[in-house]
């Protein structure tokens, strides 16, 4: 081999600990960056594709009882690809023996091997149903505990009891997807119908389109005409539902996470840059005697630099070699976590090109432009000042200022000392030293900084984003302030169920809601969207709301309404006092919006009205289907004992309860998936950390190998171990103190950027950023717990130098 | 050509000029500075520590770039200003004509001494890499280091690691020889015995150009010149 290969040989394998680090600290950024690009590809590829595989409606329209021979009319209309009739009907179940009872939704489906729309995906037990079988789709399980086998009770709408035999479970992406608020589902064949006291007609129909399945506009255009169509029959359709085939339903909250992801992915590039051109930085500083030999001998700066270079790509090509394996792994795995939590299934295992591309992009290009710096730097430093020495300290970095720099920042230092000492205060020797070495690097301790402050700030800005995010939620809680939401199958008189709730005594306040769907128009009259049209009493103070622009709804408004900022995406300059085509009633008319609220507009578009008009409109003045109750508690679990009391005391009065539902659980969905997504948020504040503490190890570790002859001096004239390693240990933790201070400023706009990120992903809006000294806190105590860490070895490598090794020459 | 540049010096130094900018200000090294080095003297430059002796070393070597003046260097090929190459060709140049031997080896740690020796060939690339294997063999047998041709720098003594850098710089057969107190960190007998070195190579031909601050060694050149604050003295004789 010739010798400038030898050497280059020598200088990757002669010191296998510094090599190590070096490559594992190219690596972890690398592994970082490939988990996230593969994650981020493979979920954005397969959520799509394993949703549109269950063939997904277009088109779901509520409606009135048909039958086959309207279903063939439907099937036969224009644009109409598939379309599948579903009775649907709701009952409550429970556990045999158990007292809590569900709500579902019962979809009847006529042929399960013929099912063409919304296809069930088989969890566990059987994948069709015999007669008095029924398969639980898997969200049922969140609220009560059954498996294929066991035997449920059924309460009917007159009350009476029957029991059923659970099949199976299945996973339905689709059917659920478009409505949040409903409940759970579940499944069962024609033949069950009886079993219920259902007849055997439909009342909901499940399309797709024969053209355009990810085109919205395409899809109202059908349903539109298809609507006009029906309801010229005779038939009355209520709420009607677009999806796109290849948009899964839960994709906000998954751009919400690959939104994040991405950001963690920018963000690792820049901290695994860092920590690789610090590591270089101070491995090449070594061998700046090198460069000036060679150059002494007669080695031009093309020698030089091809041999730096096969040395920068070997310690890319080694950290590559670990890190491309482990980070396609991890890519699976951190996806899986992230479809099994969405409830979507993944294509397989397989490398994704071009998160390995990234990689080999971060784990070739950045040493080599980190590494050339210093190599270019040393070749530009004449022979003589290579070979004298005079830059070992920081001319190398600091150019000929550095000198000049250092005393002052000395002189700085000495007044300092000098002012502490005037007031009896006395810094010790050691961590004068300390304090001295934490500053004489300024380049590499500006790197480490840097790294340590971004996976610092990182950490306390995801603990504000969780914090801000449930806030909003809770903000958003202030629409559902009532502890109790009682409905009934039937509409009663709001006296009378006052004065019965009123009997129990820990009932404060009773108020009867109106209820009315309507159909937002487009200028032209097509009709653009549902909005729920909710009418509390005016002046009720069960709503709390977060108004945008304009007002509340009074007393005495007459077609008017606020409506929740979903608005926006159909009408984007909508104003508050601005018109608004609605179809009410089957009726188009033409409401004033006064107010414009926040909401979650992932749970639809609503909208408020005063109870006053809209019952009178519906011709049930001082009547109602849907009641709030305030009780004298509101945590979660006094409104779910009330919820259940009121239930059983209605019922036993006979009056026709449908559901009673604590106030507090009408969140769960939105909660559940913010959970999700901070669950996500702390893997990456924790990944950040890693990070940094790896750039700061790297860091003390190269400090620490750097200044082997100096510390051999101190041993020589007597310092001890627990001297030399406390030494270390200080500047460790001055750095972590340091980088804990810079972090709180750096967090603000991080907390602003990542609130921004999820908040627009989630809610489709900008919210409220809210602060927490929690992750402050968490961050204070794992920064000193990390740097210490991080300055442990290094600092037991320190201590454990022989004077004799440290001072003989090389 | 190569009779024109036969009957010149080997190396002039015309009015050379080096100021060091310091933070104290501006620093004269070396204050209008003549000099010439014939072929095959063995040339001694003396003074004592911080006259300038390894700064003036440097201005013929290329090592240090120089204020003002010009230094030439007439080899059998051509006549070289130096101040004209850049760093690169500086180094190029370098690694052919000189042979530099510094006070602390300037060993690379990482290199068997065999290797360290090949290393001028492989960086100017002279030799084919076997020759080069063979040659370096027969400098490290010259200076009687055969036996420890693949020990590392570090598992021998100072005065035999001084001995691989002589085998280093005589690697690619270069005119001259530079030396900046070779033996300066030796004791008196292993000096002694690089000195001897130095003479035989003189011997057989070379231009040996060496540093040293001490005066006893004064006879034993064949030419010396004396340098104190950045000037040459006691140099009437040739100039
Ligand atoms: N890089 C430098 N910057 C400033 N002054 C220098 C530098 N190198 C050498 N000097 C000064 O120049 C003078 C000559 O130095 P040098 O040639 O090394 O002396 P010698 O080799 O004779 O001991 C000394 O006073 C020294 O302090
Ligand atoms: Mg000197």
């Amino acid at each position: 081999m010739r010798p400038r290969w030898r050497k280059v040989l020598s200088d990757l394998i002669d010191n296998k600990a510094r090599t190590l680090l070096v490559v594992l600290s190219i690596a972890v950024g690398v592994f970082a960056i490939g988990v996230i690009a593969g994650a981020y590809v493979i979920i954005s590829e397969d959520m799509s594709v394993s949703y549109a595989s269950n063939n997904p409606a277009n088109i779901e329209l509520r409606m009135d009882d048909f039958d086959e021979d309207f279903l063939n009319t439907i099937r036969k209309f224009d644009g109409i690809k598939e379309a599948e009739a579903r009775r649907v009907f709701n009952i409550r179940a429970r556990p045999l023996g158990k007292t809590q009872w569900t709500s579902i939704d019962v979809i009847t489906i006529e042929d399960f091997e013929e099912n063409e729309v919304n296809l069930l995906t088989p969890l566990s037990g059987k994948e069709i149903p015999l007669k008095n079988e029924i398969l639980l789709e898997q969200d049922v399980l969140e609220k009560m505990d059954a498996a294929p086998g066991d035997t449920l009770e059924v309460q009917l709408r007159d009350d009476s009891i029957k029991t059923i035999y659970v099949a199976g479970i299945v996973q339905d992406s689709s059917t659920g997807a478009v409505d949040f608020l409903a409940p759970p589902l579940a499944y069962i064949s024609t033949d069950t119908l009886r079993l219920f006291d259902q007849g055997e007609l439909f009342n909901r129909v499940f399309a797709t389109v024969e053209t355009g399945q990810d085109d919205d506009a395409h899809i109202n255009i059908v349903l539109s005409a298809l609507k006009e169509k029906i309801e010229k029959n005779d038939y009355e359709v209520g709420r009607t539902f677009r999806s796109l085939t290849h948009q899964h339903p839960l994709e906000t909250t998954i751009n919400a996470v690959l939104g994040i992801l991405m950001a963690l992915g920018v963000l690792i590039v820049f901290l695994s840059s860092s920590l690789i051109a610090n590591t270089l930085s101070a491995l090449l500083t070594q061998h700046l005697r090198h460069i000036g030999v060679m150059k002494l001998i007669g080695g031009r700066d093309k020698i030089i630099f091809k041999m730096y270079l096969v040395l920068l790509v070997s310690f890319g090509v080694l950290a590559l070699l670990i890190a491309v394996p482990a980070g396609g792994q991890g890519a699976y795995g951190l996806a899986q976590f992230i479809a099994t939590m969405m409830g979507f299934s993944l294509l397989g295992y397989r490398i994704v090109p071009s998160a390995f591309i990234i990689q080999i992009m971060v784990g070739l290009l950045v040493p080599l432009v980190a590494g050339f710096m210093p190599v270019i730097n040393g070749s530009r430093v004449t022979v003589q000042k290579a070979i004298s020495g005079d830059l070992a300290g920081e001319s190398s970095e600091q150019g000929e200022g550095g000198a000049n720099r250092e005393s002052r920042f000395e002189a700085i230092q000495f007044q300092a000392t000098r002012i502490l000492a005037d007031r009896g205060i006395r810094i010790k020797r050691p961590l004068l030293i300390s304090l001295r070495n934490t500053f004489r690097r300024r380049g590499r301790l500006i790197l480490t900084l840097f790294t340590l402050t971004m996976g610092g700030a990182t950490f306390i800005s995801v603990f504000n984003v969780r914090v801000t995010l449930h806030e909003y939620v809770e903000s958003v809680g202030n629409y559902f302030l009532a502890d109790v939401t009682l409905d009934f199958d039937t509409p009663y008189r709001v006296s009378e169920i006052e004065q019965f709730a009123m009997q129990d005594p820990r009932v404060t306040y009773v108020e009867g809601w109106a209820f009315s769907g309507a159909d937002i128009l487009y200028p032209d009259g097509t009709t653009a969207d549902n909005v729920s049209l909710l009418a509390p009493p005016a002046g009720s103070s069960l709503v709390d709301p977060l108004m945008v622009s304009g007002r509340w709804v009074q007393a005495g408004d007459k077609k008017k309404l606020t409506i929740s900022e979903g608005i926006y995406d159909l009408y984007p300059n909508l104003q508050a006092g601005d018109y608004l085509p609605l179809k009410v009633n089957g009726k188009e008319e033409s409401w004033e919006v006064v107010g414009i609220f926040k909401f979650i507009n992932m749970e639809g578009i609503l909208g408020y009205a005063p109870y006053d008009y809209i019952s009178r409109d519906q011709n049930m003045a001082n009547l109602s289907f849907s009641y709030r109750i305030v009780t004298e508690e509101h945590d979660r679990a006094y409104q779910e004992m009330m919820a259940e009391d009121l239930d059983a005391y209605f019922r036993d009065n006979g009056f026709h309860v449908q559901e009673a539902t604590p106030g507090l659980s009408t969140l769960d969905s939105a909660a559940e998936s913010l959970d999700i997504l901070i669950s996500f948020l702390l893997i990456m504040a924790l990944l950040t950390a890693v990070v940094g503490s790896m750039g700061l190890a790297g860091t003390m570790s190269m400090n620490v190998l750097e200044r082997t002859r100096e510390i051999g001096i101190m041993r020589a004239i007597g310092a001890t171990d627990i001297r030399i390693i406390t030494m270390v240990l200080v500047e460790g933790l001055l750095i972590g103190i340091i980088s804990f201070i810079l972090g709180i400023f750096l967090a603000v706009p991080f907390t602003y950027g990542f609130s921004w990120i999820v908040s627009t992903a989630i809610f489709e809006t900008p919210i409220d950023v809210v602060f927490t000294p929690m992750g402050y806190g968490i961050w204070a105590g794992l920064v000193i717990l990390l740097s210490t860490l991080a300055s442990v070895l290094p600092a037991r490598s320190a201590a454990r130098l022989t004077i004799r090794e440290v001072l003989a020459y090389e | 050509m190569t009779t024109t540049t036969e009957s010149l010096p080997l190396i002039e130094l015309r009015n050379v000029v080096k100021n060091y900018q310091s933070e104290a200000g501006v620093f004269p090294a070396l204050k209008n500075v003549n000099l010439n080095i014939e072929r095959g003297e063995f040339l001694g430059i003396i003074g004592k520590s911080g006259a300038g002796k390894s700064t003036l070393l440097n201005m013929f070597t290329g090592v240090d770039a120089l204020t003002s003046g010009e230094v030439i260097v007439n080899t059998n090929e051509e006549s070289i200003s130096l101040h004209s190459l850049n760093e690169n060709d500086l180094a190029l140049w370098r690694g052919r004509t000189m042979g530099v031997i510094y006070q602390s080896f300037q060993l690379l740690p990482m290199l068997t001494l065999a290797q360290n020796v090949m290393m001028p060939m492989d960086m100017s690339d002279l030799y084919h890499p076997r020759k080069s294997r063979e040659r370096a063999l027969e400098l490290l047998d010259m200076v009687e280091l055969i036996d420890h041709a693949h020990k590392l720098p570090s598992l021998i003594s100072g005065g035999q690691q001084q001995r691989v850098a002589i085998a280093r710089a005589l690697a690619n057969d270069p005119p001259v020889i530079v030396a900046d107190e070779p033996t300066g960190s030796l004791d008196s007998i292993t000096a002694d015995h690089i000195f001897k070195l130095f003479e035989r190579l003189v011997q057989s031909g070379r231009t040996i150009v060496m540093v040293t601050h001490d005066k006893g060694l004064m006879p034993r050149f064949s030419r010396h010149v004396e340098i104190a604050d950045g000037e040459l003295f006691s140099e009437a004789d040739r100039k």
